[in-house]
């Protein structure tokens, strides 16, 4: 329905990107992050105001708010979509709903929300994602069923465990997975000095280690100055002595908040919008909960499948933004795709970048499109693990402005 | 009403009225159900009349005892196991698991569970149909026998994957943690878990529904196939597993390793093959020594549990002693807010005095943390401190404790300063009150100098930390009563410890054992073996920390008072070492310094040692023996050697009742390590020759080394030290 040659395109119901941004990422640190005294919501409210007014969107047509969120409780729950767009001065009539396919949920709100597009059903749709890991932690006020271990185990819950499974069965060294990190923090660090980023970023207010207010308008966690001396010092964060993943290897636990306007091509005309891009098509895919690093191979896979028509092949993939929960996991991805790594995450990922799980798949769109616009690139690749066995991807096609 | 249709000497046969049987246990001779040879022979007859009877519409498995399901099969027969060949133990296990799957081969079963369902017990749940657990207190489900170094034998690493997932199945196995039974419906392992008066009916119900739908017979096909387990997840769960395992056993014990292959291998085969897997593993765990060290620790502590600390292993029945009601603690130091802590944990009513207000002040907030400790969360429960707090009575007066029927002295280790508290204590409470005090280097002998009666006083020496150490000496003085040494003994059992009854000597018994070792310890590092190495080949022994971390963690300035107190004692064999009054001198006094013979980062959990210092590595040097062979086994022979020899030494003297009661005491004191048994079986291991040999070219290091009469003595007879 999505992967028609472009010729073909019926502009009523090809789903296209008119804007998206983000907010910068913060530790989830409880003295030291930026987002520290400020709510996950406003977070979610700013970037869903933002998105509104950056792509001109006439607010009256905006029919459905989807934000993702893995932890949907406290200030994040009951909805927050709905809240969100209530408090984003949207109208009445702009639905919302909030959901959840933990670290694949925002780009799982996009997906969604095209399918409608595509469908013929709601049009005008702001989506996105937010966590807040620190006020709202992943460990905890979760009650998982163990019948739900008996054909996995409990192991299934540490992802660092999975990825250490990877790693070991994949012969990924340890040294090897720091240089990656390295990479992903220097390429971070240079897209960040060069201002790459000014584009995306939301400005919100957050607090520096002192306590005052600051403009939050740099990623927290991106380090320019760490060595591989210092990442060979960290002890392994999961398996004590024997593991080879450590906190630098990997994907810090963040805040943060991302959004994205999408509607039908023709619904950009109507309005005089000029899109960012139209999505050409999604998928989701299971594996098993121990290989849950695997899941954007197979998700990639299944997406280019299902759009063979267009005869694509990754080669034609102009860039990647695979998020990066563990270094061995993006590589073990990156080896069995054989993607360039020179086109995967090249304003570095989210071993650099953080790791705000429900707004992640947002995030890295955002950023995707971004770098898509500013190299002049036509087809880009979003794609996601999940916990507990998924896999997510998202493919765009840049359209010129 | 059922009618009883027959009554054999451990089960009752019932039929009730519309046609369900009744199969109700009870075992005499013991405080649980236990699977004794004869429950085995009368369940074996009674499915023997079923089978030729009128089919029963289902049978229901029950205890006739409240409280115990069964608790597994006699530990006595377990060790009957030592020495049979591999085939002939596989083939007791085949035995058993005959019986067993007759429950599942015919008419539909049930088991009722309610109160204690563990090893053999729990593998007889397993077998029936369908389980029903009520949802009391006591009800709690689990396969201990990794604690005993072996696997469930009954069919326990077969049924369980099949029944709640392979791993599920690894973590109860492997762990030997039970489960209440909330937790074990919620893992699949019971059907139903209700209310005890209505357990009955559910099973009736569920045989009923689950025999009509087809789901019993479905069930019974899965019990009876492979597992169906995805080659990823298996893979992920072995690896993961075993690196878990490897982290908290240090690849000392081999059961764990040992049940998890045997669930991955039996997963992957029919349930008759996994059988097969299952008996062998059984029968080659039963034959490894740590599988008999193992069931020593376990007998000793079970020993220890009926022991009354006076008279022979018999005379807990008939020795004389008080329940005490109103204990008093004296001093509110660490010592005394631990004390007074386990107290309130256990449930007493508790007065605490200290004659300075600032130190009560600052202990009873420690007291209640402590005592509102939640083990689960891992952090104290405010709203159970201030219940607590209602239990707590506190006072800087000395006549508050005047009601006291127990008195536990924990003031400053001075004598002169005890003694004047002691006497006080004494005018202050009644004639019939036990004074105890906690000290681990006065001489109980000189404490009770000043007392009046001195049969009713006797030394309590607690370990810190207090909620940690479960160990507890009751020491003995020349004229402490039998009274009263049963009561400390009582005592200490209500506050969930295990307490050994040790005879006046200065260090008393864990303290005597463990100063030669730090002291040999100070010795190989002054000729040149490095801190690391000393504490990795400890570790590697089996010890939980090595003695020169040991010396940092109790504290240079500690080690140093103690053992002035053992080196004037034993001063032969136990010469103070100028090492650690040195490091005195620079201030290293260990970890609450920062420094001791490491340095150290972080705080709490997350301290670390960082490197060895080097002004303590300076000061050692100035002190410098020439260097000695040191190959990894001299070490662990300079280091464990002279603890046996010490611990032969306090046999001759009579220091403790029964050799037993020092290997539980440097098992749960000292963390020598369980598998190699305790201290005595460690020797043992060796065989007394072969110490005699190993000592021969220490001899030179001095008297410490030199052979007792009574190890020559075990080396000239053979008998083992442990008998």
């Amino acid at each position: 329905m999505m992967h028609h040659t472009s010729a073909t395109l019926d502009p009523a119901t090809t789903p296209v990107v008119v804007a998206c941004c983000r907010t910068a990422i913060g530790r989830s640190h409880p003295d030291r992050g930026i987002f520290r005294n400020v709510r996950g919501d406003d977070l979610a409210s700013a970037v869903v105001r933002a998105v509104v007014e950056r792509s001109g969107v006439d607010p009256a047509t905006i029919e459905d708010v989807l934000l993702g969120v893995t932890q949907q409780r406290g200030e994040l729950g009951g909805n927050v979509a709905r809240t969100v767009g209530l408090m984003a001065d949207l109208p009445f009539a702009a639905a919302g709903t909030t959901v959840n396919r933990l670290c694949g949920s925002s780009l799982q709100a996009l997906a969604q929300a095209c399918h409608a597009i595509a469908a013929g059903a709601e049009n005008v749709q702001v989506v996105g994602g937010v966590e807040h890991m620190h006020h709202l932690p992943m460990e905890s006020a979760i009650d998982i069923h163990p019948q739900a271990f008996a054909r996995s185990s409990r192991g299934m819950l540490s992802m660092g465990l999975t990825a250490e499974q990877l790693a070991s069965l994949h012969g990924i060294p340890r040294r090897r997975q720091e240089e990656y990190a390295l990479a992903s923090h220097e390429k971070a660090a240079r897209a960040d000095d060069a201002g790459l980023f000014d584009d995306e970023l939301v400005r919100v207010f957050g607090h520096d280690e002192a306590g005052g207010l600051i403009e939050a308008v740099r990623d927290q966690s991106i380090r320019g100055d760490t060595s591989l001396e210092a990442m060979a010092a960290l002890e392994p964060a999961f398996l004590p002595k024997l593991g080879t993943i450590t906190a630098a290897t990997s994907a810090p636990v963040s805040d943060g908040a991302a959004a994205l306007l999408v509607m039908s091509a023709g619904e950009a005309a109507r309005q005089s919008l000029e899109p960012l891009a139209r999505v050409v098509g999604t998928a989701v895919v299971g594996v098993p909960p121990a290989a849950m690093g695997t899941g954007p191979i197979a998700a990639t896979r299944k997406l280019l499948a299902r759009v063979a028509p267009l005869g694509l092949t990754l080669a034609d993939i102009d860039l990647v933004e695979l998020n990066e929960a563990f270094a061995p996991q993006a590589l073990h991805c990156i080896d069995s795709l054989r993607l360039d790594a020179a086109k995967v995450n090249v304003r570095g990922g989210s071993l650099a970048i953080g790791h705000p799980l429900g707004a992640s798949g947002a995030r890295i769109a955002t950023t995707l499109l971004h770098a898509l616009r500013d190299s002049g690139g036509r087809f880009g690749l979003a794609t996601m693990c999940i916990g507990l066995g998924q896999g997510i991807a998202v493919l765009f096609e840049r359209i010129e402005r | 009403m059922p009618a009883i249709e027959r009554e054999l000497e451990t089960l009752t046969v019932e039929r009730t009225a519309d046609g369900f049987v009744l199969l109700t246990v009870s075992v005499p001779g013991h405080r649980q159900n236990l699977l004794t040879p004869q429950a085995v022979a009368d369940l074996s007859t009674a499915l023997d009349d079923l089978a030729c009877g009128s089919a029963p519409r289902g049978v229901i498995l029950r205890s006739g005892r409240p409280g115990s399901f069964f608790a597994g099969v006699d530990i006595a027969r377990l060790e009957e196991l030592r020495g049979r060949p591999p085939a002939e133990i596989a083939a007791l296990c085949d035995r058993g698991k005959a019986l067993l799957a007759r429950l599942s081969a015919s008419f539909p079963t049930a088991a009722i569970i309610d109160g204690v369902c563990l090893g053999g017990g729990l593998e007889l749940a397993l077998a029936c149909d369908v389980r029903v657990a009520t949802a009391a207190g006591h009800t709690m489900l689990g396969l201990p026998e990794v604690k005993l170094g072996l696997l469930p034998g009954w069919g326990g690493t077969v049924r369980l994957p099949r029944l709640i997932g392979p791993g599920p199945a690894v973590e109860l196995a492997c762990s030997g943690e039970s489960v209440a039974a909330s937790a074990a419906q919620r893992l699949g392992l019971v059907d139903a878990c209700v209310p005890a008066d209505q357990a009955l009916d559910t099973a009736c119900l569920l045989l009923t529904v689950r025999g009509d739908d087809g789901s019993l017979a479905a069930r019974r096909l899965r019990m009876a196939r492979p597992v169906d387990l995805d080659p990823v997840e298996r893979e992920f769960l072995e690896s993961t597993s075993a690196a878990v395992m490897l982290g908290r056993t240090g690849g000392h014990y081999p059961a764990p390793p040992a049940i998890l292959q045997v669930i991955l291998a039996g997963s992957a085969g029919t349930a008759e093959k996994a059988s097969r897997i299952e008996s062998a593993a059984f029968a080659k765990l039963a034959a490894t020594p740590v599988a008999r060290n193992l069931l020593r620790v376990f007998s000793i502590g079970e020993r220890n549990r009926r022991d009354a600390g006076v008279g022979d292993d018999n005379a807990a029945a008939t020795i004389e002693r008080a329940g005490m009601t109103a204990p008093a603690i004296v001093g509110a130091g660490i010592m005394g807010a631990g004390i007074a802590a386990s107290h309130l944990r256990a449930g007493f009513s508790t007065a605490v005095i200290d004659l300075n207000q600032d130190v009560l002040a600052g202990g009873v907030p420690s007291i209640l943390e402590e005592a509102a400790w939640d083990r689960a969360a891992k952090r104290s429960d405010p709203s159970r401190a201030v219940e607590l707090a209602g239990r707590l009575r506190v006072s800087t007066v000395m006549a508050s404790i005047a009601g006291a029927d127990i008195v536990i002295e924990s003031v400053t280790e001075r004598p002169d300063v005890k003694q004047q508290v002691l006497a006080e204590i004494e005018q202050t409470v009644g004639p019939e009150t036990v004074i105890t005090t906690n000290t681990s280097t006065n001489p109980i002998a000189r404490l009770a100098a000043g007392l009046a009666d001195p049969t009713r006083f006797c030394g309590l020496h607690f370990f810190n930390p207090v909620r940690r150490m479960t160990l507890v000496e009751v020491v003995r003085g020349p004229a402490t009563s039998d009274r009263t040494v049963a009561t400390a003994v009582a005592h200490a059992k209500r506050l969930g410890k295990c307490p050994v009854v040790v005879n006046d000597s200065p260090g008393f018994l864990v303290n005597r054992i463990l100063m030669p070792y730090l002291h040999e310890a100070g010795e190989l590092l002054r000729e040149g073996v490095t801190a690391e190495r000393i504490d990795r080949v400890s570790r590697g022994f089996g010890m939980p920390m090595g003695p020169i971390e040991l010396y940092d963690m109790i504290g240079l300035d500690t080690a140093f008072y103690a053992g002035l107190v053992l080196s004037a004692a034993y001063g032969d064999r136990i010469e103070a070492s100028p090492v650690i009054p040195a490091l005195v001198k620079v201030g290293r006094l260990g970890r609450k310094t920062g420094a001791g013979f490491y340095r150290y980062s972080g705080a709490g959990q997350k301290e670390r040692i960082v490197a060895v210092d080097e002004t303590a590595a300076a000061a050692i040097a100035r002190y410098a023996h020439p260097a000695r062979e040191s190959s990894d086994r001299t070490i662990v022979d300079r280091l464990f050697l002279p603890m046996l020899l010490e611990a032969l030494r306090g046999l001759d003297e009579g220091l403790v009742r029964d050799g037993r009661d020092i290997d539980l005491a440097v098992i749960h004191a000292l963390g020598f390590p369980a598998f190699r048994g305790g201290l005595l079986a460690w020797g043992d291991s060796l065989g007394a020759a072969e110490i005699l040999r190993r000592l021969e070219p220490l001899a030179d290091l001095g008297p410490r080394m030199h052979p007792t009469d009574r190890l020559r003595g075990h080396a000239a007879s053979g008998r083992p030290f442990t008998e």
